[in-house]
């Protein structure tokens, strides 16, 4: 025994001075090497990765595990559909597009001249082999339609739908990644392809992957010249954990380009002057009330005067102050986005609801509908107190924040309310099933700003399901209106102002009038940016691209061939 | 050899247990992972239609049969050494994806926890030898930091040696924008001066409890009739010391140090946390806060065999370093 302890021993101090060599070894070596290569640009990029990135460029997955450059910065759709402000979609792979006049028929002018990042052509071919691949695949085919596209001319191409289809415009034109013919039709099933080697026409390629951070470099071969041409040579993306990490990066100005909530951003820019940020409220954060009985909803905030009453008791402002550190914008009591949308909104009371709390009209509201004050200072109706669960998702701060508050604004108008906090997929099941009274989400815009999308999401019967089972879609509120049906079906069926517009009243008037969601404010979505390597990023008032780099924005492609090298 | 026959079987029936109900936790807890997936997908502003629920049941290819069927389909493919496809990776392999981040953390929480252990028993060892010496003034600042929240010392930490002095980087495993990972000083350095602080952060929240354990157990070691004998016999202090008083104290902690080491696998998403460092605990976070039901079997699957393996070690050490575990009675 003794012999083998000294072995140990003996063998223990090797292993020990040997590491000690290596140490030595490593410092020398890594003071000799730290230069860096001269001439190259480069932004880094932090996209809201946490942990190690897990190789996959594949431009068709649905999952949302594809990493964030994928589409938009590696493969191009048609067009471009900026969400961050009104205007026309702008042209990329395709040049111009126009519909027949009943909807069933999309004519698109392919440009032309444009190059793979392996140098081989991109044809008109590419555009309908993606096309109809994303159509006749059941697992990529998201929208419940399948189209066929083809080839009419050397530059066009046609594609034809079963039913009339101007919804289906920004999905397919804005949506779908063009994806090389040559490589893609020897991949048996898209769905279940890491695509590791990606090859597409967008403004950079992949350069080098480790699981801790990837290089893109420019695409040599990119169709667009002069300003539409990428200008920095590369782009890094890493990943970090955490707010307090993010904002050690960007005070570091070891980030270029990310976009994260920072409730101190204000001072970090007044700290630091080359850095600037954008904020592009997008998600309208309510209370989603489960409203319908007769989809066995139960429940006070079942009472459309409940949920007026409840809209009414809050005091909006200090809900900026304190949850969104003052950055939310007011919301619209339509749903909608009043910059965005400002002319979708058809009534000027229903532009932005109110920012101080109305106790007085909430209570009135409450008496006329029969609740009585009891003894506690609660309303109360056939012996039922008014007592309300809101379900919200622990760890979101602001959200928890916001029950917190509210907690105490509808107190001062008889409403007792209690705070359900609970795991994320604990909150989206009862959620989704309908088993819930409230809960605290957002409602989001869907592929492009055209209110058709928001509405037939969150509004439409067909979106919803009994209490129970999943609703099929986000219409978790189980909202069911004749009315509203018939308008949203009209929306999907018609390219014309005046008929939209007439649909968009009849929705806004009854959503306001039954308040299925109870609208709080527009959530801040704040994009930072370093202007010390490059410059041209977005500002608050030129978006011209939506400028969150999470995964799935078409926009950051816009903005990375729009930024230029500082000299 | 029956000594070693029994623990192998008690070790075979500990991990199908392990297995099993690493197959049932994560079938007992609420959600599906299409919702979740609906709902990041919204959240990013994605079109989500009746097809969109549709197109994710096809492709992500749901779990089929029931449980029994789900039961048996899981323990082959364990066998085969397949472990799924994580869903939020999707189509990612689980063990390609544990494969990324284990090493990060074995070699961060395992080295932090080894220093830990031998600098904890070193200082407990001679803190007993000399009692009442300076050494025992160790004990209270040791426990002090082990008793403070482990992420707020590391936070406090991070604000200190990284923001205000900037001595080290605040988050990531090496550099990555000079060097490359692979075999090379460069790298190994950069791995090394990334790892200190968190792996400093591990060490002095620990070594407390080495210290004080091996200390006390020290000295109740020091007034046994065989160190009297063995000074009687004229033996240099050094040997006595090292060969009849610490050999004998150590063996408690040393079962305690295998639990440890076990851990080290599971024991380190704070530290991940915070450091943002790239390793198996932000993977379990993102596994459990997605419905990932593949990629958190997998990981607790490492978790529980890293656990069972190296009880298993100590098990056969302590047979050999203390016999009388050996001898029946």
């Amino acid at each position: 025994m003794t012999i083998t302890r000294k072995r140990l021993l003996f063998g223990a101090a090797a292993v020990a001075a040997s590491a000690a060599l290596a140490l030595t070894g490593c410092t020398s070596g890594s003071n000799g090497n730290s230069s860096k290569a001269g001439g190259t640009t480069s932004v880094t990029l932090f996209s809201g990765q946490v942990g190690n990135f897990t190789e996959n460029f594949n431009p068709l997955n649905n999952t949302g595990a594809y990493l964030q450059p994928t589409n938009g910065v590696i493969y191009e759709p048609l067009f471009y559909y900026n969400k961050a402000k009104a205007g026309k979609p702008v042209p990329l792979l395709g040049t111009s597009y126009s519909w027949n006049t009943d909807g069933t028929e999309l004519t698109v002018k392919v440009r032309q001249g444009v190059k793979w990042s392996d140098g081989s052509a991109e044809t008109t071919d590419d555009v309908v082999y993606s096309l109809n691949l994303v159509s006749n695949n059941p697992g990529l085919n998201t929208s419940g339609t399948e189209w066929v596209a083809k080839k009419t001319a050397a530059d066009t191409v046609v594609i034809d739908f079963p039913t009339t289809s101007f919804t289906l415009e920004p999905q397919i034109l804005g949506n779908e990644p063009i994806v090389p013919q040559k490589i893609w039709k020897n991949i048996s099933d898209p769905t279940k392809v890491t695509n590791d080697k990606p090859v597409g026409t967008g403004p950079y390629e992949l350069k080098s992957f480790t699981p801790q951070s990837f290089v893109l470099e420019k695409n040599p071969h990119y169709w667009g010249t002069g300003d539409n041409a990428p200008k920095v040579d590369q782009v890094r993306y890493v990943s970090l954990a955490n707010a307090d990490a993010a904002t050690s990066a960007l005070e570091a100005g070891q980030t270029d380009y990310m976009g994260a909530f920072l409730p101190t951003l204000k001072s970090i820019m007044s700290k630091h002057k080359n850095l600037s940020y954008s904020n592009s409220p997008q998600a309208t954060t309510a209370l989603f009330t489960c409203a319908n009985v007769d989809l066995g909803c139960t429940g006070p905030q079942t009472d459309p005067a409940v949920r007026q009453a409840l809209y009414n008791a809050m005091d909006r402002t200090q809900l900026d102050k304190q949850a969104a550190a003052g950055f939310s914008a007011p919301a619209s009591s339509s749903l909608l986005l009043n910059t965005v949308n400002k002319s979708q909104i058809t009534d000027p009371s229903y532009l932005e609801v109110p920012q101080t709390a109305n106790v007085s009209k909430a209570k009135s509201t409450l008496e006329a509908d029969g609740w009585k004050l009891n003894s506690d200072g609660y309303y109360a109706k056939d012996g039922q107190e008014l007592d309300l669960t809101v379900n919200v998702v622990s760890g979101w701060t602001d959200y928890d924040t916001i029950c917190q508050l509210l907690q105490g604004q509808f107190k001062a108008a008889g409403i007792k309310l209690a705070v359900n906090q609970m795991a994320q997929n604990a909150w989206s099941q009862a959620e989704s099933t309908g088993k819930f009274e409230m809960s605290m989400n957002s409602i989001n815009m869907g592929v492009s700003s055209d209110p058709y999308y928001q509405y037939s999401a969150y509004l439409a019967s067909s979106a919803t399901a009994k209490v129970g089972t999943p609703a099929p879609s986000t219409n978790t509120s189980r909202y069911s209106n004749a009315a509203v049906d018939a308008a949203i079906k009209q929306l999907a069926t018609t390219n014309d102002d005046s008929a939209k517009q007439a649909a968009y009243k009849t929705i806004q008037d009854q959503i306001v009038k039954d308040m299925p969601y109870v609208p709080i404010y527009v959530n801040s979505a704040l994009a930072e940016y370093n202007n010390s390597r490059a410059t041209g990023w977005p500002t608050q008032d030129n978006q011209y691209a939506f400028p969150l780099p999470w995964g799935g924005n078409w926009g950051v492609g816009i903005v990375l061939k729009t930024i230029r090298p500082v000299k | 050899m029956r000594f070693y026959l029994q623990k192998i079987v008690f070790y075979v029936v500990a991990l199908w247990a392990a297995v099993t109900l690493n197959f049932l936790i994560p079938r007992l807890m609420p959600g599906n992972p299409v919702d979740i997936m609906i709902a990041k997908m919204g959240a990013a502003g994605q079109p989500i239609t009746a097809g969109t629920r549709h197109a994710l049941e096809v492709e992500l290819g749901g779990s089929g049969g029931s449980l029994i069927q789900q039961y048996g389909a899981y323990i082959v493919n364990l066998l085969h050494g397949n472990l799924g496809i994580s869903l939020t990776n999707f189509p990612e392999k689980v063990t390609t994806v544990i494969g990324q981040a284990l090493p990060w953390t074995i070699a961060l929480v395992g080295m932090a926890t080894i220093i830990s252990f031998i600098l904890g028993i070193g200082l407990g060892m001679l803190a007993g030898w000399k009692r009442g010496s300076w050494l025992d003034n160790l004990i209270p600042v040791t426990t002090m930091f082990q008793a403070v929240p482990y992420f707020w010392l590391a936070l406090i930490l991070v604000l200190v040696l990284t923001r205000v002095l900037s001595l080290f980087p605040y988050a990531g495993g090496y550099n990555v924008a000079t060097t490359v990972p692979g075999l090379s000083f460069q790298f190994i350095g950069s791995a090394l001066y990334y790892g200190f602080l968190p792996a400093v952060t591990i060490v002095i929240s620990s070594v407390g409890g080495w210290m004080l354990g091996m200390r006390n157990m020290m000295v109740a070691t020091l007034s046994e009739d065989y160190i009297v004998t063995a000074e009687a016999k004229g033996l240099k202090p050094s040997r006595v010391r090292m060969t009849y008083a610490a050999r004998n104290a150590v063996l408690p902690s040393l079962s305690g140090f295998a639990i440890s080491l076990g851990f080290v696998v599971a024991g380190s998403i704070v530290t991940e946390q915070v450091f943002s460092y790239p390793g198996i605990g932000q993977l379990l976070f993102t596994a459990v806060s997605n419905d990932d039901y593949a990629l958190m079997q997998g990981v607790f699957l490492v978790i529980s065999l890293s656990v069972l393996a190296a009880n298993l070690v100590v098990d056969v050490l302590y047979g050999l370093i203390d016999p009388r575990t050996r001898a029946r009675s």
